[in-house]
């Protein structure tokens, strides 16, 4: 899934250009970490291909379903959706958002990438702590969800 | 004393009668709704085709994919219910449960079987298959790992199944005493109604072994 440049064409995103706006919104906001879930081309599985402040290698092997998992609601309703602590509901909330388990996040921001019109991708912020994303924080979010959508939907390719 | 060997009996009952339900409802969900909601999608396509106006065609084609998401749904909750594959064994049912797992929460786990896989009651095959799943999720939840290992070691009389991590691990007296974990108190539960036995060994900051024993 993830977009490889090549030499005929320069302008576009490569896998590392798409990475260093994860390091650049984590670094902004201070976040633990910082990733960006895309729809398969076929099928309706959801992977990670992209994270940074990663404890781990998890996010590399998840792939959630339409419509599960923090990522797969976010696309399924094309609306952001906030946990701000889940620890709150461990014991059965936890299963449900496997990105969160894998990198031990307590709070987690996510909000819908549009390709082409349609929510085919999410990006994320987590913490590892209870944390209520404010509503500048929020808009920082929006605003690198705007980058990318930017530069996904110049190349029409992830 | 009289009391407890009725007590197991109910309990033993009443676990066979969920395990049953399950099936039912999942074979419901595969051969009848998902077959169903099949024949509306060949429906869909076949209507799609006689269509020229582009919006309604555009319209039949999400409402395709719709029903195909659906489709897949309705299969993915079945398989959760009771996995079909318990019907080839337990040694496959446990590496498809592990394809998932894998899948879905990111951690890998090898599965080696020693010696011959022998017959096991379906009671009993679906009681091992329990304990090794919720051991598993009790490794996503908990252990902090990114691999895990179970290990099926069938001999003449028995089949001892071990699934280890080296993960956080934590004071299983403490656990089972204060009741943190109920699934660690439901898993030893669920193997003695089936006859057998589930020890939990664990180390603090080296990790989990739990063995299961099951008399064949």
């Amino acid at each position: 899934m993830e977009y490889r440049g090549s030499d005929a064409d320069m302008d576009q995103p490569t896998f590392s250009d798409v990475l260093d706006v994860c390091h650049e919104m984590r670094a902004e906001l201070n976040c633990d970490f910082a990733a960006i879930a895309i729809q398969d081309d076929i099928g309706t599985d959801i992977k990670w291909p992209y994270a940074s402040g990663n404890r781990n290698e998890k996010y590399k092997r998840i792939t959630v379903r339409y419509g599960k998992g923090i990522a797969g609601k976010v696309i399924s309703t094309g609306r952001p959706m906030m946990i701000s602590d889940l620890s709150n509901d461990k014991s059965s909330m936890v299963l449900e958002h496997p990105i969160m388990l894998a990198e031990q996040l307590l709070s987690a921001y996510s909000v819908p990438l549009l390709i082409n019109g349609t929510a085919k991708g999410a990006l994320l912020a987590g913490n590892r702590s209870s944390h209520l994303f404010t509503e500048n924080e929020q808009n920082s979010i929006a605003k690198y969800v705007h980058k990318l959508e930017i530069m996904f939907n110049s190349n029409h390719s992830l | 004393m009289e009391g407890i060997p009725v007590t197991k009996s109910i309990s033993s009952y009443i676990i066979q009668s969920q395990d049953e339900e399950l099936k039912r409802i999942a074979l419901e969900l595969h051969e009848g709704v998902g077959q169903t909601l099949y024949s509306l999608y060949t429906g869909l396509q076949y209507i799609e085709m006689g269509i020229e106006q582009p919006g309604m065609k555009a319209y039949l084609q999400e409402m395709q994919q719709t029903m195909e998401r659906t489709i897949k749904e309705i299969q993915m909750l079945s398989v959760e219910l009771h996995p079909p594959t318990l019907s080839l064994g337990l040694v496959s049912a446990i590496k498809s449960y592990v394809r998932l797992y894998t899948s879905t929460y990111g951690i890998v786990v090898s599965v080696e079987s020693i010696g011959e896989e022998k017959i096991l009651p379906d009671q009993n095959k679906i009681a091992v298959f329990r304990v090794c799943q919720e051991a598993l999720i009790n490794i996503a939840k908990y252990a902090d790992i990114d691999s895990a290992s179970i290990q099926l070691d069938w001999r003449e009389e028995e089949i001892k199944v071990v699934i280890v991590d080296h993960g956080q691990g934590f004071n299983v007296k403490k656990v089972l005493k204060e009741n943190l974990s109920s699934g660690l108190g439901a898993m030893q539960e669920r193997m003695l109604l089936a006859g057998g036995t589930c020890d939990i060994a664990s180390t603090q900051g080296k990790g989990t072994s739990i063995l299961i024993d099951m008399p064949l």
